[in-house]
C-alpha cells in the first residue's frame, strides 16, 4: 500500500507535485494517468526516495522508503528505463543490485529468463534497444520479489509482445494481492490493464476512482440521434432540458437525456427516427476532459477542449 | 513465466535479506570490476610505475654524471612514477563516483540503499584497497624491473632505515589518499569533466603554480594544499630539503604534510556524504 498525503515538490518556482494525497491499494492495478509535465514520475520518485518532497509524506507499507531495511524486497521500482551503468553487462547490473540485499544468483537467473533477456544478459547495456532496457528495469524490480510495484512508463519502447507480457504480468502481480501503481501517458493501455486510475495534471489529483467510474462520470456520454424531422426533435428534446447539438443535417448529438426517453418523447410526438445509438465516453474522452484546463503544454494546431468535447473517431478506435 | 513468484503473499517466511554495510562493499567491488574502464585504469596505473621506475633506473645509469658520489636509494627509485601515477588513480577515483551519475546508474544504487551515505563509504573502502593494493603490487613489479640496475646504481634497499620505510610505505598511502581525494570531488561536482578538469587542474597545475607565487598569503597557504603537503611523504630528506629551501611557507614533516591531505580528504568526504543524503538523485 503506498500512501501520500499533502506530497508537494517545489522546483524553485515551479510546483511540480501540488498537495497531492491519494492511496495505492493492494491487490488491483492503479493507474497514474496524466500529461506531460503533470508531476507523475516526479511523485514516483519521491515515493522510492530519490527526490525529497519539499512538503508532504509518502510510505510504503506504512514506512518511508528510506526506513525499510530491504526495500527491494517492500518495493521494486522501473522509473527511468536507463538507470543502468552503459559499461556494464545486464547480469552483472542485476548481481551487483541483488548483492545490496544478499539476494541469491539464482534468483537473478530467474529474473533474466522472466523477462525474457537470457540471451542478452551479458552484453553491455549500452547497446541495448529501449525495449530490453525496459526489461531490465523490470526485472531489477522483480529482483527482491517485492510487495509492492512501482512502474514508470513500463511499455514504453516495448513491442505488441512486450506491451501484452506487461499487461499480464501486473495483472497477474495484482491478482496475488502486490500492489502495482504504474503510469502511462497511453490511454488506451491503461483502459486495459488498469483496475482503478489516478489522474493527474499539473501536480493535482484530478480524478481517483475505479477505471468504470471516471469513464462514466465523464460529461461526453451522449446519444447520436438520426431522424428526417431533427429540427422538431431537437426543439421537443430541448425544452425537456437536454443539450442538443448538430453537426450535420438530420443528425443530432443529445447529451443530458437517455437513449429511452429521446425514443419516448420521439414516439410520443410521432416522429420516426432512423438511428438511436448511445455514445458511452472512453476512458480518453474522460481524460481529456479532466485534463483539459491542465496541460502544461497546449498543442498550437489542436484544441484540447475541443477534440475533449467530441472525439468520435479517437474515441471508436479505442472501443 | 513467473512461477517463481507464486508464494509471495506470506512474506513473514522471506529471509531476512537486509541491507548491511558488507553488502553494500560486496556490490560495490562487484560494480568496480564489472567495468572496463576501471580495469584499464588500474593496467595504466601499473604499466606507468614500473615503466617510469625502469626509465629512471636505465636513464640515471646512461647520463650517470654523479653516479660515483654514493649509492641510491631503491625506494626512490620505486615512486619514480607517482606524478603520473597519481593522475591514474585520480581519474580511477573520479569516474568511480561520476560514472553513476552520467549514466543514471545512481538512481538505482540509491533505490537498494536509500540511506545512501553506506554507498559513499563502500565505493571508498573499494576504491582504497583496491588503489593500495595495486599500488604494492607496482612496487613489486618495478623492483624485479629495475633490478638489472641495481649493482650499476649502488642502490640499496635498507628496510632498518625509517626514511626508507616511510618512502616504501608512503606511496600507496599517497596513492590511495589522492584517490579518495578525487573521488570525494567526483561526489561534490557528479559531473566527470567537471570533476577530472578540477582535479588534475589542481594537482598538476595550480599546486605547482602557487608554489611560485611570491605573495605572502599563497606562501601561507601553499603547503597546506592536498598534494603538495601529501607527497612529502615519498621525498627523502634531500628533496625535502631542497624543496623547503625554495619555499617560505611553513615546513612540515612528511606526517604532518600527509596528515594534511587525509584531513582534506576526510572534509571532503563528510561534505559529500551530507550533500548525498540532502541532495534529490
Amino acid at each position: 500500500m503506498i500512501e501520500a498525503t499533502g506530497l508537494t515538490k517545489r522546483y524553485g518556482p515551479t510546483t511540480a507535485v501540488d498537495h497531492m494525497s491519494f492511496t495505492v491499494q493492494p491487490g488491483r492495478v492503479t493507474g497514474f494517468l496524466g500529461p506531460n509535465g503533470a508531476g507523475k514520475s516526479t511523485t514516483m520518485r519521491m515515493i522510492v526516495g530519490l527526490d525529497r518532497p519539499t512538503h508532504g509524506t509518502v510510505t510504503v507499507n506504512g514506512h518511508r522508503y528510506a526506513e525499510h531495511r530491504a526495500p527491494l524486497h517492500e518495493v521494486g521500482a522501473l522509473l527511468d528505463a536507463k538507470a543502468v551503468h552503459t559499461g556494464r553487462s545486464a547480469r552483472n547490473h542485476l548481481r551487483a543490485m541483488a548483492a545490496t540485499h544478499g539476494i541469491s544468483t539464482k534468483r537473478v537467473d530467474e529474473v533474466i529468463e522472466m523477462t525474457g533477456l537470457g540471451s542478452v544478459a551479458d552484453k553491455r547495456v549500452g547497446g541495448f534497444s529501449l525495449g530490453m532496457g525496459q526489461r531490465l528495469g523490470i526485472a531489477s524490480a522483480m529482483l527482491g520479489d517485492p510487495q509492492t510495484l512501482i512502474l514508470d512508463e513500463p511499455v514504453n519502447g516495448l513491442d505488441p509482445e512486450g506491451v501484452l507480457w506487461v499487461r499480464n504480468l501486473t495483472k497477474y502481480l495484482a491478482g496475488q494481492g502486490r500492489t502495482v501503481f504504474l503510469s502511462s501517458h497511453l490511454m488506451s493501455e491503461m483502459a486495459l490493464t488498469a483496475d482503478h486510475i489516478i489522474v493527474v495534471g499539473r501536480g493535482r489529483v484530478l480524478a481517483d476512482a475505479p477505471v468504470a467510474d471516471v469513464v462514466a462520470g465523464a460529461q461526453g456520454s451522449s446519444v447520436r440521434v438520426r431522424s428526417p424531422q431533427a429540427g422538431r426533435l431537437e426543439e421537443l428534446l430541448r425544452r425537456a432540458g437536454a443539450g442538443v447539438t448538430t453537426t450535420e443535417p438530420g443528425l443530432l448529438e443529445v447529451t443530458g437525456s437517455s437513449a429511452e426517453q429521446i425514443g419516448d418523447t420521439a414516439a410520443a410526438a410521432g416522429l420516426p427516427l432512423h438511428e438511436l445509438t448511445p455514445v458511452s465516453s472512453s476512458l480518453e474522452d474522460a481524460y481529456l476532459q479532466l485534463t483539459a484546463d491542465e496541460v502544461e503544454y497546449h498543442s498550437s494546431t489542436l484544441d484540447p477542449t475541443l477534440s475533449g468535447a467530441d472525439a468520435p473517431t479517437t474515441e471508436s478506435a479505442l472501443r | 513465466m513467473t512461477a517463481t513468484t507464486l508464494s509471495i503473499p506470506a512474506r513473514t517466511t522471506r529471509p531476512a535479506g537486509r541491507v548491511t554495510f558488507p553488502r553494500a562493499v560486496l556490490a560495490e567491488w562487484i560494480k568496480f570490476r564489472t567495468v572496463r574502464s576501471t580495469v584499464w585504469t588500474l593496467v595504466a596505473t601499473v604499466v606507468v610505475m614500473v615503466g617510469i621506475s625502469v626509465l629512471a633506473a636505465w636513464g640515471t645509469t646512461t647520463n650517470a654524471v654523479d653516479a660515483g658520489s654514493g649509492s641510491m636509494n631503491i625506494a626512490q627509485l620505486l615512486s619514480a612514477g607517482y606524478q603520473l601515477a597519481q593522475l591514474a588513480v585520480a581519474v580511477l577515483g573520479v569516474l568511480t563516483v561520476t560514472g553513476e551519475y552520467s549514466t543514471g546508474m545512481i538512481r538505482s544504487t540509491l533505490a537498494a540503499v536509500p540511506r545512501r551515505t553506506p554507498v559513499l563509504a563502500a565505493k571508498a573502502l573499494v576504491l582504497a584497497v583496491v588503489v593500495l593494493v595495486v599500488s604494492v603490487v607496482s612496487m613489486g613489479l618495478s623492483y624485479l624491473a629495475t633490478m638489472p640496475w641495481h649493482d650499476q646504481l649502488h642502490a640499496t634497499f635498507d628496510l632498518t632505515d625509517p626514511v626508507t620505510v616511510r618512502m616504501t610505505v608512503g606511496l600507496p598511502l599517497y596513492l590511495m589518499a589522492i584517490s579518495l581525494f578525487a573521488f570525494a570531488v567526483g561526489a561534490l561536482l557528479r559531473h566527470s569533466a567537471g570533476a577530472l578538469t578540477a582535479v588534475i587542474a589542481l594537482l598538476l597545475v595550480v599546486e605547482n603554480v602557487l608554489m611560485l607565487i611570491p605573495l605572502r598569503f599563497v606562501e601561507l597557504m601553499s603547503p597546506f594544499l592536498p598534494s603538495t603537503a601529501g607527497r612529502r611523504v615519498l621525498f627523502d630528506a634531500e628533496t625535502l630539503s631542497a624543496t623547503d629551501a625554495m619555499t617560505n611557507g611553513a615546513h612540515l614533516t612528511p606526517w604532518e604534510g600527509y596528515g594534511v591531505l587525509l584531513a582534506w580528504v576526510l572534509v571532503l568526504v563528510t561534505t559529500a556524504g551530507w550533500l548525498l543524503r540532502r541532495r534529490d538523485a
